[in-house]
Order: C-alpha cells, then structure tokens, then sequence
C-alpha cells in the first residue's frame, strides 16, 4: 500500500481555475483545475531543469515542431518523443514528485516556501475535510483527519485553525424546494459513521485546540437534531449548499437559531474527487500527469488500485481586510499494489 | 468639498500672484506626510461612501416643484440636533421587516455627517464611522443610506424632500424654479441662466466658480447636444439663450459662439457641480496597496459610469448624453485660451489637455505588470515640482502623478493661509489636490497620519433609491476584494480608459456601446511550484512580471457592459439586444469571465453566512440585470417617463409638468423605500410610478 498526497499549492492568485463556471458545482472543477495546473507547472519547471542540465536539444526541438503558437505556455509534448521510461516527452515522475516514508508527494512539496505574510493572529482560516466514499473501515478516518489538518497546518505554518468543517460522503442539500431538500437530506449519510467519526476524528483536535470551532456540512434539520443529541463538542457551523439561497428551509433556520450554530453557504460538490476523476488527472492519457501505468498496457507508472480518502479544502483570509491571502487543497489517496 | 475654512479669499489677479507660493508650499506638506507615512503598514480596510441629494420643494396640490436655497438652515437644524429615530425614521431591515434588535441598533449608530456642497440646493451625507470589511457590515450600509435620508428630511420643512437625481431637470430654465427666487446675471457667475444666490453662500464656492471664470477669461461653456426627437427643430438653436444681455463682459460670449447649434448651452459653475453623484473611499493597507488600487480600478471607472447613467435632462430639455461627467468637467474649466490650445503660448506654461475635472492621466503604481506603454506619452507635468519631489525622496511614478496634478493653479486662496507654512497641516497640498477632480483620486493620509493611504472611486452617478446606491457602493466593496485577492490585472493603456469615459457617455451606452477592456485578468503562467505562491500575497509590486509580452493593442478588446460585467458566457445568453450575435463571435479562449461571476468566486471563498450571501445576492443581481439589459438604467427610466408623458411634444422639451411629475414620482419612490415595506405598491399596471418595474425589477 502506497500513499499519494496531492496537493494544489496556493490557487488564489493562480488564474481562471478560480472562476466560477455557470452551472457546475464549483469545487470540483476548481479541484481538478487546479490539480491539473499545478501538476503541469511541475513539470515544465522539471522540464526547465533538465534542459538547463542536459542542454537545450528538446527546446530547439520544441521549436522546430511547435509552429503552432496558439499556446505560448504550458508544456510542449511531441508525442514521438519518447523518452527512456516511456512517458512520451514528461519529465519523469521522479523529477517533479517525491516519495518520503512511504508516501509520494504528487507534486514534490517545497515547504521552506510554506508560511503566510502576517502573523496567524490576523487571519482567519478555514479547512473543509471532505471524508470521500471509500470501503475502508470508518476508523481509519481519525488518521485521514490528522493527516489532512497537518498538511494544512504545516502549509500555513499555523499552529491552528479557525474553522474546521467536515464534509461527509453521500449528503447533499438538492432539491427544487428547500422543504424537499430538508427532508431527503434528514435519510442520508450515515448517523452511526457520522457519529462515529465525529467522536474519534474531529473531537479530539478540538480538544487539542488545532480547531479552534468545528461544523459540519449538508446538515438538514433532522439529521442535525440527531446529531446534536449525542455529540460532547456541538458544531459551531453548519454549511449548506442552497441553490436559490434564499430558502433556507424554515426547520433548520429555527434550530440553528435555537442551537447557537451558524449557517454558512458553500458552493461545494460532497463527492469532490471521484475516484475516475483521480485516475485521469494522473493517468497516461491526454491531460493526465502520467503517474499511474497506462490501464492497456500496464507501463509507464504506478501500477494497482488507485481510491481517494480525502480532500481538504483551506483558506487564509485577512482577517480585517477581506483578503484571501491563501487558498488550496490537499487530497489524499491510497494506492493497492497490484 | 475640502476644507471650509473662513478668511479673506483673494480675486484671481491677486491670486494668480500667490499661486506658486502655493504650490511650493504645497509640495514640502506633501514630502512631509509622503517621509511621515510612507511606511505606514497594515491598515485595516476601511471604506466610506457619500450620498448627495437635491432638497427640492414639492406639494401634491402645487403645479412647480422647485430648488430649496434653505441649505444653511437645513446643516443648522442638523447639527443643533443629533437625536437619531424621530417620528417618520421607521427602522427597517434590508428585507423590509423591522424588529426591536434592529431598532436598539440604529438607536446606536453614530450619527451621520451631513455636508454642505456647492449647490445651495443640495447637501451630502455620510457614515458616521467608516465601514469594515465584515460581510454582516456590508448590509448595514442600505438601513444607514436610509436612516440619513431619513434624518436629513426630519430637518427640513414638511414640503422639503431631499431626492437623489444627479440634476434637477430644469435648473436654468427660464422663470422660476428656486425658493426663494433670485433674479440671474450676478457678478460673481455672471450667469444668464442661474443667480449667484444658487452657489452655496460660503466665500471659498463663490470665489471657486469667480476666480475659474476669471482665470479663464471667459464664462464656463457647458454644453450637452440636444436629444432630436421627432418633432424637435433642426438644426436646434437653444430657445432660452438671450443674445441681448449688456450687463457684464462676459455677456458677449453667446455672441462670440458659446451657444453652438443643436447643443443645450449652459454657463455656470452650478450646471456641473450642483450634480450629484455616489463616492467610494477605500483605505489601503498601505501605501503600495493604494497605489495598486487606484490604479486597478481605474479601467473600472467608465463602466461604472455607463452603468449607473442618470442624467438624461438638463435645462428642461432632454440631452442626447446620459451622464452628468464631462458637464461637470466643462463647468469647472479653467483653462486659457493659451492652454487649450486656441492662442500660441505667451504667458501660459503649456497646453493642458483636460479639464481640472476629467479622467485619470496617470497610473501611479509600482506594479511590474504595468507596462510602460500604458501611460500617456504626453502627459503635462511640471518639471521643478516633480524634481523637488525626487529631491524629497519619492519614487519617480508617484512624483510624476503630483507634478502631473500640480501643473494646475490654485483657485481660492485665503491670504491668512499665506503667512508662515505650516508643515503640520496639508491645506496647501489640499488646495491643489482637491480641485483636481480626477475619476480616481489617491490621498494620502492627513497630516497626523492618523489614518491610512485611501483611494476614491468617483465616477459613479447617484441613483434614486438608496437600496441601488447600497447595491452599487457594496459592488465596488467587493470588487476591490476580489482584485487584491485573485491579484487582477486591469491595464489597458489610459489613452483608452479617457476613450471609454467618452464612450460612457452615449444614450443607453450599456446596450449601445462598446469598451476597451483587458482580455485576461490572470497571470499569463501560473507559479511553477504551488506552495511558493504563498509568498506572493497580491501586492502588486509582489507579482509576477509578464511573461513574454505581445503587443499592448492584443492585450484588451471591445467587449459590452454586460460581457464586462456578466462575462461572455451570460451576454451571449441573456443578452437583450440586436448585438447579441456580436457576443457569439467570441471565441472560447478569449472568453471574458465576468465581474460578478469573480465576486462570486470570491464569495465561495470566504465565509458568509446564508442571510447575509442572499442580501448580497440581491445587489449583485440588480447590477447584473442593469448590465444586460433585463433592467433599465436610470437615465433610460427617466427618459422612457418623459417620452410617454402626455405634456411630452415629441420636441426634447421637459416641461414644468413633467418635471413635477418626474419629481413626485421620485418622492413617491422614496417614501415608499422610507416606510421599509418594499416597492410592492409601486409596481404594474396602474401602479403609482411608471414602468418601475423595468428599473427596479422585483428587487425588495
């Protein structure tokens, strides 16, 4: 069993992966946008080193073939060009990934580069956990959870975080009519998981003061009542997804004010890193990062089961000035030999 | 308005004599706050808006409505009386409910500041305390728009309203249209349209519109094309000039052809500064944030201005403009015939290009991403000043926006202020800086530095109601986020940001026309490894250079309001006019993704809780509909009410009852807005106000 941590770097000023596209679930695409560009960006700059090293045959190559000047950026692959381990013109996964204790880093992580401009004080942050739909045994969550708000917490350089909000598999807050969203949203998920999870994963970094608040998200109003009955540390926050947001569904909106907790909107998709999605950001073919072995032929990278566990979505804002300073993902995956 | 301070102001032959002592004093107050706050960091954002009405006299059984000159009375009883709730403020939420909390809340607020303008029909109001950055403060701006129009009406006379139209249709038509009446032709406006009296009476304003006439050599030429109806006389000669007046010097000027065919000719100060308008100030975290703001929302300006166009009458006649912006800055030009370029230079200094009161001549910012090409090639700026200010120790950029700035005179004067310099104050540097009335304006912090460096967005027009003035003040709020967030990019050259400001001006130039603007907000090449990026929070001098840079000319296109504002893919969808099929030329990769949709992404970004993201969304939609389309602009309400008025000849005249009725109709709407119950009653056939819903929409 190998582990790979994806990770995004800081999207906020990176370009129109952050556009919101009329229609679509938000984060998904900026997930996978992001991913995409930040793998690509490791690359080329892999690419650079290498031709910096080794001369710049593949340049001049690149401009002999490359008549084409629609894209004056981005990674220029001939598709002949093939190289030793057989990843048609991409740097080698080595040269942009790094594999630590087991883990592969997909891209290799530079953590000097890590930290925020200010001191923690003057932001606020926020990590969204989702847990994604696996077969592993809920238990293994509590692990998913520390790693995840490690990577956060390492990646900002911050001792804690403001807000944390967990996400978990199979909710959802649709419907034509925020009544009807209430009321289907109140037979899904899991109570016993959720619970469960709630107990051994998110608590426990409450209590250790690495979240500072802790909530939830797609919460309707009877699966809230529920949970708040038999949880020790009530959430702060409860995240919905309104498509018209104006109706909130008026039992939630009374809990909520009965409760103390606060509902924030999101745009988020609860599946956000299926697990075919996973496996062509970083598969052979075209736009994939050509770290999994080509399913045909079984060459060319890592070779077996590939299933996302988690993702966590984080954000820095200053506090006093409304500024995202820093937003990004991690996503976590675990890999079965073949 | 600046400083009011009392003294003896001098004429402008004594003035002129004091105006480079003025400027050099100037100039060491600027070096002295520039080496006391350059290195101020970490301001909060703070932001202020200022709302500015017309107080016009209206009574249901009254067949003229009038200009109110009681504004001196009216900032008395102001400021003799600061209780907050009277009878008549009913205390309302966004949503239009009341409720106790919100009531005890209001109780609380600091009470507004009002103002005087130079108008003495109009008055200005603003937050008692600046707003935050708090999503949850955002929507207090509306109830406090309201809760000042509200303690502002309690102060006048009970047939006293104070309206928010940026110009009183039928200021300087003939007859009567102020209370009290003046007669006109006095000697400090010299006005055949308007009395001195219609100038706020404090010496700094008459001596202001005096000494720009003086200095000119000439009255103020204020004229506006005239809108060509059907049945309008062509060519049009405007029908109130009088050719015959022998009162003073300047009369001759309507005989020297001031008053060209098929304009409106206006020849006062009051045409151009008694209009009002919706101001923005943002303070920066520090000064490089500033810089980048202002230079930022500079592209911005024309758009907004075409947006929020409202000003489609003047002098009783319907205009074939829509925007109040280059009225006023005819209004206020003082320059020689030398400057403008009519006589060779013998005495003067240069030729100046724009008025005191035009569009930005300057990007001021560090910003590797501005280009040298985007600047003016041309731009007038003083040599000594700027070298003095290099000398002091600023850096070349922002030298040459204040010697750009300070190529200007001071108009008033006081001789008081002209015995010793005071380097603990500004007024000298104020003097100058504030009577350049750019779109964008940068201030620096006063002299105790008590407060940040700020930027203020000044184009906007005043709109009727307060929840679309909250709508667009919140708006810009917004946008500043998303640009210092995401780090966007919106150079264009500003040679064509003064192109679009005249574009901004035609009849409907939402839907009819089209502006220069940047293609691709982003960076060209994202950050190669992504945690590095974290150590380049947008700070503009903190981006990354272009990389390989094309042509400037590739870099920006036509796009419409609503391509800008709603991104390409909502104009090729919603687009309510004939040029939609303009938007479907747009290739896919030079998709424009849209303002809002940016302040959305943003919004997904940060925390809001749902009451609050639902208010926002109210003000966005409101802006993007106008932007399309699907909602009138407020100048094509107001002209769509005239054309179908039944005195309305099909002839651009707007007369003294349809200006009534106009007026009332606005009264209406207001004190609808006042009682917080929505515009319900306002709405459909038969309803009380014309065709509001093709403004408004459903909104509250």
């Amino acid at each position: 069993m190998t582990k790979l941590i994806l990770s995004t770097g800081n999207i906020v000023s990176g370009g129109p992966s952050i556009i919101r596209k009329p229609g679509a679930y938000r984060s998904n695409l900026e997930l996978t946008n992001s991913l995409r560009s930040n793998f690509l960006a490791a690359q080329e700059e892999a690419q650079q080193q290498h031709q910096q090293l080794h001369g710049d045959d593949i340049a001049d190559n690149n401009n002999v073939n490359n008549n084409d000047t629609s894209n004056g950026h981005g990674v220029h692959i001939d598709d002949d060009d093939t190289d030793a381990n057989g990843t048609r013109g991409r740097p080698p996964a080595s040269a942009w990934t790094a594999e630590e204790d087991g883990v592969l880093y997909v891209p290799r992580i530079d953590w000097s580069m890590a930290g925020l401009q200010e001191e923690p004080a003057q932001y606020d942050i926020t990590a969204k956990l989702f847990f994604l739909p696996t077969d592993a045994p809920v238990s293994d969550r509590a692990r998913y959870a520390r790693e995840a708000l490690d990577l956060v917490l390492k990646e900002l350089r911050v001792p804690a975080v403001d807000l944390l909000i967990v996400s978990f598999p199979g909710m959802s807050f649709d419907g034509d009519c925020e009544w009807e969203a209430d009321k289907i949203n109140s037979r899904q998920g899991n109570d016993e998981d959720e619970i469960a999870t709630w107990h051994a994963a998110i608590e426990g970094l409450y209590d250790a003061g690495l979240a500072k608040r802790i909530g939830l998200a797609e919460f309707g109003s009877e699966k809230l009542a529920r949970f708040l009955k038999r949880v020790r540390v009530r959430p702060k926050v409860n995240q919905i997804n309104l498509k018209n947001c104006c109706n909130v569904p008026p039992p939630l909106a009374q809990l909520a004010k009965e409760q103390g907790i606060e509902l924030l909107v999101h745009s988020d998709c609860t599946d956000i890193l299926p697990k075919g999605t996973l496996r062509e950001l970083l598969g052979q073919g075209l736009g994939g990062a050509g770290i999994l072995a080509d399913t045909e032929t079984g060459k060319g990278g890592l070779q077996g089961d590939l299933t996302p566990q988690w993702v966590v979505k984080y954000t820095a804002v200053v506090r006093d000035r409304g500024v995202i300073e820093n937003k990004g993902y991690f996503a976590g995956a675990g890999l079965d030999g073949a | 308005m600046g400083l009011l301070a009392l003294g003896t102001a001098l004429d402008w032959p004594e003035a002129k004599k004091q105006a480079h002592l003025v400027r050099s004093w100037g100039i060491r107050q600027l070096l002295e706050i520039w080496n006391k706050a350059k290195g101020k960091e970490r301001d909060a954002m703070l932001w202020g808006d200022e709302v500015e009405y017309l107080v016009v006299i209206y009574s249901k059984d009254d067949p003229k409505v009038l200009l109110s000159l009681r504004q001196a009375d009216i900032l008395e009883a102001l400021a003799n009386d600061k209780t907050i709730g009277k009878e008549g403020c009913t205390p309302t939420l966004p949503d239009g409910s009341n409720d106790e909390a919100h009531y005890s809340y209001r109780l609380n607020q600091p009470f507004p500041v009002f103002h005087p303008e130079f108008g003495r029909f109009m008055l200005e109001a603003t937050p008692g305390k600046p707003w935050g950055i708090d999503f949850k403060e955002l929507l207090k701006v509306e109830p406090n728009m309201k809760l000042r129009r509200c303690i502002a009406k309690d102060h006048m006379l009970p047939n006293e309203y104070p309206i928010t139209l940026t110009t009183f249709p039928r200021l300087g038509s003939p007859g009567v249209f102020t209370e009290p009446f003046y007669p006109v032709s006095g000697p400090k406006l010299r006005s055949q349209f308007v009395p001195d009296e219609i100038a706020n009476p404090h010496i700094r304003f008459p001596t202001l519109a005096a000494n720009i006439r003086s200095r000119r050599g000439r009255k103020v030429q204020v004229n506006v094309p005239v809108y060509r109806d059907v049945e309008t006389p062509w060519p049009w000669k405007d029908p109130t000039v009088n050719y015959d007046l022998h009162q003073w010097p300047e009369d001759d000027d309507v005989r020297n052809g001031a008053a060209p065919d098929n304009f409106i000719h206006m020849d006062a100060m009051a045409f151009g500064m008694g209009s009002c308008c919706l101001q923005i100030t943002f303070q920066a975290k520090n000064l490089t944030e500033g810089r980048q703001m202002y230079d930022q929302l500079s592209p911005l300006g024309p758009i907004l201005l075409a947006l929020t166009a409202a000003t489609p009458i003047y002098k009783g006649f319907l205009a074939d403009t829509d925007v109040r912006w280059n009225q006023i800055s005819r209004a206020v030009d003082d320059r020689t015939p030398e400057e403008l370029g009519e006589k060779p230079l013998q005495n003067d200094r240069w030729r100046i290009p724009k008025s005191r009161y035009a569009s930005n001549s300057t990007y001021i910012s560090e910003d590797r991403r501005l280009r040298p090409e985007y600047l003016d090639p041309d731009l007038v700026i003083d040599e000594s000043i700027k070298q003095q200010l290099l000398d002091g120790g600023m850096d070349d950029r922002l030298a040459t926006h204040f010697a750009h700035l300070f190529i200007r005179d001071p108009i008033v004067i006081f001789s008081e202020d002209l015995k010793e310099l005071d380097l603990n104050k500004t007024d000298h540097f104020e003097n100058i800086q504030s009577t350049n009335w750019q779109h964008m304006r940068f201030k620096p912090p006063p002299a105790d530095n008590s407060i940040g460096w700020r930027v203020e967005f000044r184009p906007m027009e005043i709109q009727i109601t307060d929840f679309e003035n909250a709508a667009f003040a919140v708006f810009m709020v917004l946008i500043t986020r998303v640009i210092l967030s995401f780090d966007l990019n919106f150079y264009i050259p500003i040679g064509k940001v003064d192109e679009n400001m005249e574009t901004a001006h035609a009849r409907d130039a939402v839907l009819t026309r089209k502006f220069h603007f940047r293609r691709n907000l982003f960076p060209a090449v994202r950050a190669s490894r992504g945690s590095s990026s974290g150590s380049s929070t947008p700070t503009g001098t903190a981006s990354r250079p272009p990389s390989p840079v094309g042509p400037v000319e590739d870099e920006y296109r036509l796009m419409s309001v609503n391509e800008i504002i709603n991104g390409t893919a909502y104009a090729k969808a919603f687009s309510q006019q004939q040029r939609q099929e303009d938007n479907n030329h747009v290739p896919e990769d030079d998709e424009f993704p849209g303002l809002i949709p940016l302040v959305e992404s943003y919004l997904d970004s940060v925390n809001v809780d749902v009451v609050t993201r639902c208010e926002l969304e109210t003000y966005l939609d409101l802006i993007r509909k106008r932007a399309s389309g699907e909602l009138w602009t407020t100048a094509k309400w107001i002209r769509h009410f005239v054309g179908c008025h039944p005195d309305y000849k099909k002839d651009s005249v707007v007369s003294e009852r349809i200006t009534k009725d106009l007026v009332e109709a606005v009264v209406r709407i207001g004190q609808c807005e006042a009682k917080g119950k929505g515009f319900g009653e306002l709405y459909g056939p038969g309803g009380e106000v014309p065709d509001f819903e093709r403004l408004m929409g459903r909104h509250r």
